[in-house]
């Protein structure tokens, strides 16, 4: 793997910006680079950045690297690194955060590519299918070949059902995802506005007050 | 008593009319700090100068008053004769009021009629976001209350009391042996220690960094030293049951445990272990001072074979807990610290067996151990591969663990790791660790030792222990520098524990009237420039009690804390504060008397008299009082009316009646610039407990928006009152229909207090805003309040 020098231009602070203002980003200046995210991620280690070395990222405005990461991908969304991080970040948000905004660079990669299908699936049927997904999968994707066997042994056993399940009335779905497609990447990206600082009356008065 | 002078009073105490306030015509010197631009940055000083025309008073503006030039212009003005009063307007009172008073003394002016105006903690640090405006016109209305005020009261002399010469020690760790060897051979000490020996941790350690000495080698002759120092009496088993009395002169109760086993008669010859069936009573370790036996009585099924075979009769099994009094004019607190329980961090699966922290880890190894110094695991077999797990608790902003770095964690891990080398050159040793932070003298050069001791080092914090059937653990992390994840399995893993104040300081602190940070360690009087006093004057800290340390630094602030003692002591007298109770009319109702929480008042020949010692200028007899007979010296109703009406004159607010320790929060928010709204005016007093209906309603006729009464304090004498006095004053001050708060604010808690204060004051604002529209008639009838 080729590592980029880090020079003035590959740092984005505007992207940089952007993130620490998005939910779970409040943070994300102070990570103190523990891994204690890194070391508890189930799937880290398929990561081309840990948890960690995204936060780093992030904190530097490298943003090409940030989204071409597959990291962004493979997140399981099982909030191990978020409920441990001793500095109160959520990397799970961050990841949260990051997809729609590669998406809408048009970032190609794997992962994406996963997604996009399932969703397919979805809105074409209403429900998904694992049948339809793996097989458009596979095809989209030449280094499945490899996986066929285990599939032709899985549906074999009954445990890949054949049949495509269907709605019976996706005119909800429907409109939910023409809702998505018109405001979904903005909404996501938005900035969040902080809460205002003031917090609600102390106890104390309130109980004197009574 | 006769060691003690009675205020020179000057002016003959005279009941005052409420409803007419006078201001005798003074000479009034208001001078100005800019601070270097700490507040003429943000404040318009030459404006609020010109605001001053008209109220006959001279103005200077200096760019640091407290510099020697600064104070210089007032002593020459002062000695000139050209002012006889001084309005300071500055940093904040407790910085540098006694400075400033002392130099006034110097050129011959009474001290209490120097004043200062708090205007960069309680206004240039705290409302520079806002605009300049506003921030003038409150920066105008404190000065304006601080010259009618000044105007308004009396030059007091303080009382002078006589000092008990005798200390309290709290703790007999490495601090408090420390505070009481330098203090005893000139003042007499009692050393508490609520353990049946002396030595706190440090007698639970085994080898010492950086030097690797052992730690009871250099404990013991310390440790009997104290036993057998003439000036000390020493009491272990023993804890601070109740404080009485005031700074200088103390009555302290203290609570003694049994120990069923008189220390003075044990010669430690052991006749008593030998005969007992239960093992219940036992020396608890060799070199332990006293040298004296002592009865587990979970254990003892109360046979009497030790009472019998006892050569010296000093084993008595009906020994009860004991109460004991004792008169002391300072304390030294010295409690040192304890480790968090680890059992929080869910990932650590603490408690397990070989999974330990390292204080257990260090006990094994130590004077105190029950494994004959050896090291092992819970099958009594070597560990070959131990792992330690440094920050366990500290450093987290969740809430979860502690804020704080625990200091000593890094260094002692990798003492404990050479000590595992060591015992086998080819044991593994592991330190998993975030940032070796080894600043310090001769640290660096331990660290780079460690090394190369062969010690494993990890840059990361673990991320999950994992005890497995056959006593092993799973350890997962992340090697940061490799962006690697890793697992690894150890025979012991050693948790470094994030270190917290022993339990019990924050009620010993609560008793002194000592206030504590918000992680709960004792809170210095200056972080820097008084490490080792308090905010009460009596009362000094010393060792772990004051934050993580290590033995250097503990014996350093021992060694402080004694000098800082011996130096109040010396000085044999003590200034308490002359602003106590007048009596200026009384029927002899005697409600004062038993209003009064400090017995400080009493009937003789039907008229009430003070004792002013005991008096603690709380003013709790002034609303007590049927008749207003009672005023504060210096806080009297029509002075703080007179304060108010100035203040509020141009500017409505909204006013913050203070206590001295709410005052000290407010201080540390304008530190840490804690931004909350310029409408805020703070007016101190001794304490809120001298607020009665006149004075809150005289604050609502000037103008006020809202006023709030924050207290500080955690005297349960007053606080249990708090509620009672709101609800009075609440009852009093209806027909102003405005808002009237309470809300308790400890010293830590400068957080609370902006949030608060904000909110108060929009609050305030809102309704003072809807009031005026519903009296221009905007508004129609149908919003009633
Ligand atoms: C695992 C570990 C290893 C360490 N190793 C080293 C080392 O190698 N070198 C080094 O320089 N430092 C070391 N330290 C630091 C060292 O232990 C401390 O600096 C030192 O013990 C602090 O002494 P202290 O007197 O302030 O507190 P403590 O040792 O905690 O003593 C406080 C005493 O006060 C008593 N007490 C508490 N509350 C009350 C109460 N309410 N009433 C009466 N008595 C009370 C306690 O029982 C205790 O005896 C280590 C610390 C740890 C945790
Ligand atoms: S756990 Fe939190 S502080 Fe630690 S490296 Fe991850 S994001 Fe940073
Ligand atoms: S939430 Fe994602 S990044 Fe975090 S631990 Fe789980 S899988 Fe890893
Ligand atoms: S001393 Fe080291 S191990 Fe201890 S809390 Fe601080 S950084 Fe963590
Ligand atoms: S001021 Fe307080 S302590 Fe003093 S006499 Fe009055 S009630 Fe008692």
């Amino acid at each position: 793997m080729q590592k980029e020098t880090i020079i003035p231009e590959s740092r984005d602070n505007a992207f940089r910006d952007l993130i620490i203002k998005s939910p779970g980003g409040e943070n994300l200046l102070t990570c103190m680079q523990c891994g204690i995210c890194a070391g508890s991620c189930p799937v880290s280690h398929e990561m081309d950045h840990t948890p960690r070395q995204m936060v780093r990222m992030i904190q530097l405005g490298l943003k090409k690297e940030v989204l071409n990461s597959n990291t962004i991908w493979i997140c399981t969304t099982c909030f191990s690194c978020s409920v441990r991080c001793p500095r109160g970040i959520y990397p799970t948000e961050l990841m949260e955060t990051l997809k729609p905004i590669a998406i809408k660079e048009g970032i190609k990669n794997r992962n994406a590519k996963f997604d996009n299908i399932f969703a397919d699936v979805v809105k074409k049927n209403g429900r998904a299918s694992e049948f339809l997904l793996i097989s458009k999968y596979s095809i989209s994707e030449p280094g499945m070949i490899a996986q066929a066997p285990f599939g032709l042994e899985l549906i074999s056993k009954g445990k890949l059902p054949l049949s495509i399940d269907k709605m019976d009335d996706t005119r909800e779905l429907d409109s939910i995802f023409s809702l998505s497609e018109k405001t979904g990447s903005e909404e996501k990206t938005k900035i969040k506005e902080k809460p205002p600082e003031i917090k609600e009356n102390n106890s104390d008065s309130q109980e004197a007050e009574k | 008593m006769a060691e003690n002078k009675e205020p020179l009073v000057n002016e003959t105490p005279q009941k005052e009319t409420p409803s007419k306030i006078e201001i005798a015509p003074r000479k009034i010197g208001v001078y100005l700090c800019r601070c270097g631009g700490n507040i003429s940055d943000v404040v318009d000083l030459q404006s609020v100068a010109e605001s001053l025309k008209g109220e006959n008073v001279t103005v200077n503006i200096q760019d640091y008053l407290c510099s020697s030039a600064g104070q210089d212009k007032i002593k020459s003005d002062i000695e000139k004769g050209k002012i006889d009063r001084v309005v300071i307007g500055s940093c904040s009172p407790k910085l540098h009021l006694e400075t400033f008073r002392g130099m006034a003394k110097k050129a011959g002016a009474n001290p209490t009629l120097l004043e200062i105006t708090n205007i960069r903690e309680q206004a240039s640090w705290v409302h520079d976001k806002e605009g300049k405006e506003s921030v003038n016109s409150k920066v105008k209305g404190l000065i304006k209350g601080a010259v009618a005020r000044m105007g308004s009261i009396e030059p007091l002399v303080p009382l002078e009391k006589k000092l008990v010469d005798r200390t309290l020690v709290v703790g007999g760790g490495i601090a408090g042996i420390t505070t009481a060897l330098e203090i005893a051979d000139d003042h007499e000490v009692i050393l508490i220690e609520k353990q049946p020996y002396l030595g706190g941790h440090m007698i639970g350690l085994s080898k010492t960094f950086p030097t690797m000495d052992c730690s009871q080698c250099i404990l013991t002759p310390k440790m009997v030293a104290v036993h057998n120092h003439s000036g000390i009496t020493m009491h272990t088993q023993t804890e601070v049951a109740e404080v009485k009395g005031s700074p200088g002169d103390y009555s302290i109760t203290l609570k003694h445990s049994p120990r069923y086993v008189d220390i003075k008669k044990c010669i430690s010859c052991g006749a008593c272990t030998r005969k007992c069936h239960t093992g219940a009573i036992f020396l608890p370790f060799a070199q332990a001072v006293p040298q004296a036996y002592m009865i587990d009585v979970s254990k003892c099924d109360r046979c009497g074979a030790c009472v019998t075979i006892c050569p010296r009769d000093a084993v008595n099994l009906d020994a009860k807990e004991e109460i004991s009094t004792i008169s002391v004019g300072a304390v030294a607190i010295a409690t040192g610290f304890e480790p968090i329980d680890p059992s929080f961090i869910e990932e650590y699966n603490y408690p397990a067996p070989n999974l330990l922290t390292a204080v257990e880890f260090e006990d094994m190894l130590s004077a105190k151990s029950k494994t004959g110094m050896r090291l092992q695991k819970a099958d009594g077999s070597f560990p070959d591969r131990v792992a330690f797990v440094l920050c366990a608790g500290s450093r987290d902003f969740t809430g979860k663990g502690r804020k704080h770095c625990s200091k000593v964690c890094c260094i002692y891990s990798q003492k404990q790791a050479q000590l595992v080398k060591k015992m086998k050159a080819d044991a593994q040793a592991w330190i998993f660790y975030i940032d070796m932070r080894s600043a310090g003298r001769r640290f660096e050069e331990f660290y780079h030792h460690t090394q190369e001791k062969g010690v494993n080092y990890v840059r990361g914090k673990v991320a999950e222990i994992i005890p497995k059937q056959d006593g092993t653990l799973m350890v997962q992390y992340e090697d940061t520098n490799l962006g690697r994840k890793g697992r690894e399995i150890f025979d012991m893993v050693v948790l470094c524990p994030a270190l917290i104040p022993s339990a019990g300081t924050k009620e010993l602190a609560d008793k002194l009237g000592v206030p504590l940070g918000d992680d709960g360690f004792i809170e210095e009087k200056h972080v820097k420039l008084d490490p080792v006093n308090t905010l009460n004057q009596a009362a000094f800290a010393a060792g772990c009690v004051l934050g993580p340390k290590d033995i250097h630094d503990s014996v350093t602030e021992g060694m402080s804390a004694a000098h800082k003692v011996s130096q109040f002591l010396g000085k044999g007298m003590i200034l308490i504060p002359p602003e106590k109770p007048m009596i200026l009319e009384c029927n002899g109702c005697g409600d004062c008397v038993k209003a009064c929480p400090y017995n400080a008042l009493s009937l003789s020949e039907g008229k009430a008299v003070l004792s002013p010692l005991a008096c603690t200028g709380c003013g709790i007899c002034v609303p007590a009082c049927p008749i207003k007979g009672i005023e504060i010296r210096n806080f009297t109703r029509n002075q703080l009316k007179a304060q108010l009406k100035a203040m509020l004159e141009d500017a409505p607010g909204v006013v913050v009646f203070i206590d001295p320790y709410a005052y000290a929060a407010a201080d540390i928010a304008g530190v840490n610039r804690k931004q909350y709204s310029s409408l805020v005016r703070f007016i101190s007093l001794p304490s809120i407990h001298v607020l009665d209906g006149d004075v809150v309603n005289a604050a609502f006729e000037y103008g006020a928006t809202g006023v709030m009464l924050i207290e500080g304090t955690t005297d349960e004498k007053l606080t249990s009152r708090s509620d009672d006095l709101y609800k009075k004053l609440k009852k009093d001050t209806r027909k102003h229909k405005k808002p009237l708060r309470y809300s308790h604010i400890e010293t830590a808690q400068y957080e609370k207090l902006t949030d608060l204060l904000n909110v108060f004051a929009s609050q305030a604002g809102a309704k003072a805003e809807k009031k005026s529209k519903k009296e221009k008639g905007e508004e129609a009838s149908e919003e009633k309040v």
